[in-house]
């Protein structure tokens, strides 16, 4: 299919740059929107490496305790805040029209909005390294009392975590309307693509949780500088408060943060296994039902507190474990009897079944109230929750990488580098991670400084030693983007063979997205246009 | 002909996953129980013995769905092959027993979770013996009242305290007599922290405005290790103490020690801080 100029364009040439600075087109802003992403989990990578540094060797005084507070703080807020949360609408804004054959989202100008809110608000949260105090340092959860101390960097640090939710919020009502509307024809609802509807119930789940995440952090703000009295008991406030509103949030928000990337394996598993997701419309439901039953469990941060109907949300929590394991099976059947192929993407997708399978069975502790009782707040609920946010969300991010990575910029990742890449990534990671399960269980404290047991220094350095390999992994990575950028633009519309409807248009698309739409008959037009003696039996 | 294959693959799928947990039973005999402490009161014992349950769940659905996702990607791998696989949508039979399986074993640990948190919970009765745990930026005191340390040594009506303060490299330790009930009651004024001790498998927040307490019986004789495990601050990680549990005459002879023990273990509250904080 030859790339035929929109009408028009050439009229309204600009130079590159400030193309780039005025664009409303969806796949544009969601470039733009994966190199900011990849900028911030590059620096979160960073703080990560100086967290591991200081933890490496048992009273170790690589930095200060005051310093360290800051820098885990950082570390924390901007991989969830400034890489997991906005890098599926990166992808969401790239792919979401061009799946759902639209020629963009339904209001382009809010979806520049919503990213050009994101550098103001990363440059306001590590101002606060330049601030009297530093910067924020009471952990990403921010928790009352303790968040009134904090010097300035914390006001900086409220503002743009704000300043972020309304991004995400304008963001996620425009992709609601986007699906809802301007699907293409014979596109039903229970034809879009998996990672579509994963996409839709994150839009729901931040519509409805984000502003109230704003609402905890201006009643924050305005105890720190206006001398409220929302949170702190010596002024007559109430420190559960926080907690509640707080977690109100941000458990739905665990699921922001993953079910995107549940979206992307389940595009890439059935691709190269040749087949059709198994059960799709049991997938749907069970992140439906993730969606819902994420409002009811946000209370099992809060375990230890004394402050919480225990059995209540012990039972919501195990059973939000149900939908999740159909997940896993959702996805093992479709690889069964399948026909499967190990390019890099499928070994990401792959990856993430398998980590994530650890991270799901280790948060079945925490549920068990008794045994939260004990890992709470270790290096056990550390270990959790890096399986589900690293070996599963960073894993699905490589994922969509490499496997779109052909459509995005029309050359393809060089398949060696990304194994090498895998490889790496898979054991840094476990090396890191695995070893912190034994950490919290023989009570090593999260969130401390420093430690003086000799007992617990082997496992603290093979994480280090773990967390540098997974920094080391990155360079076949950043080898393999710069060696494609250096090739010409070579990919044929469809170069794996997939199913979904953005492999139906060149690579890269143009502007207008389709010159013709391919027959919508089921969820995946591509394969019955390849296929149409297979075709049928889907939805 | 489809049937007979999905029959065909449950019973591979379960014969790995039975191997695995029995290979995994006896791995984990030499590991014992995966890093956690026994516990040394009647309620830590409880909950270790609930994580040995959970842990052999979690070990056997661990084993059996990676077990089956690598004989997946091993048997139906691509290799020379360009045939089509079958296009499966889906298999209602398959999905409601994938459906199931969690769900009994959700109720069923539920269910056991419920049972070990009532009696973790019951609380301390009357005249149980009690330790007041106040934490501060960055130390903790530990205050014992005489009309409160349980029927046999308490002088009813009596108003005499001492305690024991500690703060950043200088720990406290808290003393309590084995096989007696202790009631911790736990305060903060300033930030929330949490008081755990590792050995107890037990933790619970110092939340300014909330009055928390628990209760344990200790059983065995020892020192144990104790942090605070909420983010308080910058020297929240040299918030540390011990736990000592004594014989019971023993710790009749300490309370005595420390009535008489003037001005320096009868330390004030936490307005000597400062003096206490320098290491
Ligand atoms: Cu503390």
């Amino acid at each position: 299919m030859a790339t035929v100029a929109a009408p028009g364009t050439q009229a309204y040439a600009r130079p590159a740059l400030l193309d780039w600075l005025t664009t409303v087109d969806h796949k544009k802003l969601g470039i733009l929107y994966l190199y900011f992403t990849m900028f911030f989990f590059a620096v979160g990578g960073i703080l990560a490496l100086l967290v591991r540094t200081q933890l490496a060797v048992a009273d170790s005084s690589f930095v200060s305790n005051n310093a360290y507070n800051q820098i885990f703080t950082m570390h924390a807020s901007a991989m969830l805040f400034l890489f997991i949360i906005p890098v599926w609408a990166g992808f969401g804004n790239y792919l979401v029209p061009l799946q759902i054959g639209a020629a963009d989202m339904a209001f382009p100008r809010i979806n520049a909005l919503s990213f050009w809110l994101l550098p103001p608000a990363g440059i306001l949260m590590f101002a606060g390294f330049l601030v009297e105090g530093g910067s924020a340092n009471a952990g990403w959860t921010a928790y009352s009392p303790l968040a009134q101390q904090s010097g300035s960097g914390m006001d900086l640090w409220i503002i743009s975590v704000i300043i972020l939710g309304v991004s995400s919020t304008i963001g996620a009502a425009n992709f609601m309307v986007t699906m809802f509307r301007m699907r293409a024809p014979g596109m039903t609802m229970f034809r879009m693509p998996i990672f579509c509807w994963t996409m839709l119930v994150t839009a729901v789940l931040q519509l409805l949780a984000t502003p109230v995440l704003a609402a905890a952090l201006t009643m924050l703000f305005i105890d720190r500088n206006f001398g409220g009295a929302f949170f702190d008991p010596n002024t007559g406030g109430n420190a559960i408060l926080w907690q509640n509103i707080f977690w109100f949030y941000s458990h739905p928000a665990v699921y922001i943060m993953i079910l995107p990337g549940m979206g992307i394996i389940s595009e890439i598993i059935p691709v190269f296994s040749r087949k059709p997701l198994f059960g799709y419309k049991a997938f749907v439901f069970a992140t439906m039902a993730i969606g819902g039953l994420g409002f009811s469990v946000w209370a099992h941060h809060m375990f230890t507190t004394g402050a919480v109907l225990l059995p209540f949300f012990s039972f919501m929590t195990f059973l939000i474990g149900v939908p999740t394991g159909v997940k896993i099976f959702n996805w093992l059947g479709t690889m069964w009897r399948g026909s499967i192929t190990f390019t890099t993407p499928m070994l990401f997708g792959i990856g993430f079944v398998s980590m994530f399978l650890i991270g799901g069975i280790n948060g079945m502790f925490s549920a068990v109230v008794p045994i939260d009782f004990a890992i709470h707040d270790t290096y056990f609920v550390v270990a959790h929750i890096h399986y589900v946010l690293f070996g599963g969300s960073v894993m699905a991010v490589f994922g969509g990488f490499y496997y779109w990575f052909p459509k995005i910029w029309g050359r393809k990742l060089n398949e060696t580098l990304g194994k090498w890449h895998f490889g790496l990534m898979l054991i840094g990671f476990n090396l890191a991670f695995f070893p912190m399960h034994l950490l919290g269980l023989d009570g090593m404290p999260r969130r401390i400084a420093t430690y003086s047991e000799s007992g617990w220094e082997a496992l603290n350095f093979a994480s280090t030693v773990g967390s540098f390999l997974i920094g080391v992994s990155m360079i076949p990575f950043l080898i393999a983007v710069v060696a494609a950028f250096m090739r010409p633009k070579d990919q044929p519309d469809d170069p794996w063979e997939a199913n979904t409807l953005e492999w139906g248009t060149t690579s890269p698309p143009p502007v207008y997205n389709f010159d013709e739409l391919p027959e919508v008959r089921s969820e995946r037009p591509l394969f019955d246009r390849r296929h149409p003696d297979l075709a049928g039996g889907g939805h | 002909m489809r049937r007979y294959g999905i029959r065909k693959t449950i019973r591979s799928v379960a014969t790995i996953g039975i191997a695995g947990a029995a290979s995994l039973f006896a791995y984990s005999s030499a590991f014992a129980a995966f890093g956690q402490p026994g516990g040394v009161t009647d309620e830590a014992r409880d909950m270790h013995n609930l994580y040995l349950v959970t842990l052999a769940i979690a070990a056997v659905v661990f084993l059996a769905v990676q077990g089956a996702l690598i004989y997946i990607i091993i048997r139906y791998r691509r290799g020379k092959r360009e045939d089509m696989p079958a296009q499966i949508h889906g298999s209602n039979i398959v999905e409601f027993i994938w459906v199931g399986i969690p769900v009994a074993i959700v109720l069923a640990l539920f269910t056991y979770t419920v049972i070990v948190l009532n009696t973790v919970e019951r609380g301390a009765d009357e005249d149980d013996m009690s330790v007041h745990v106040q934490g501060f930026q960055f130390g903790w005191e530990f205050t014992y009242s005489m009309d409160n340390l349980g029927p046999e040594r308490s002088e009813a009506g009596s108003d005499e305290e001492f305690s024991i303060v500690g703060a950043g490299l200088d720990s406290p330790e808290l003393v309590i007599p084995v096989d007696e009930r202790v009631e911790f009651q736990l305060q903060s004024d300033d930030v929330i922290h949490s008081f755990y001790v590792v050995d107890f498998l037990y933790k619970l927040d110092l939340v300014p405005g909330r009055d928390n307490r628990f209760a344990v019986t200790p059983r065995e004789t020892g020192v144990y290790q104790g942090y605070c495990a909420e983010l308080c601050g910058v020297d929240h990680a040299l918030m540390r103490f011990t736990v000592r549990v004594v014989e019971q005459d023993e710790f009749d002879d300490w309370v005595e020690e420390m009535r008489g023990g003037g001005e320096e273990a009868v330390s004030g509250a936490s307005d000597t801080t400062s003096a206490v904080r320098e290491p």
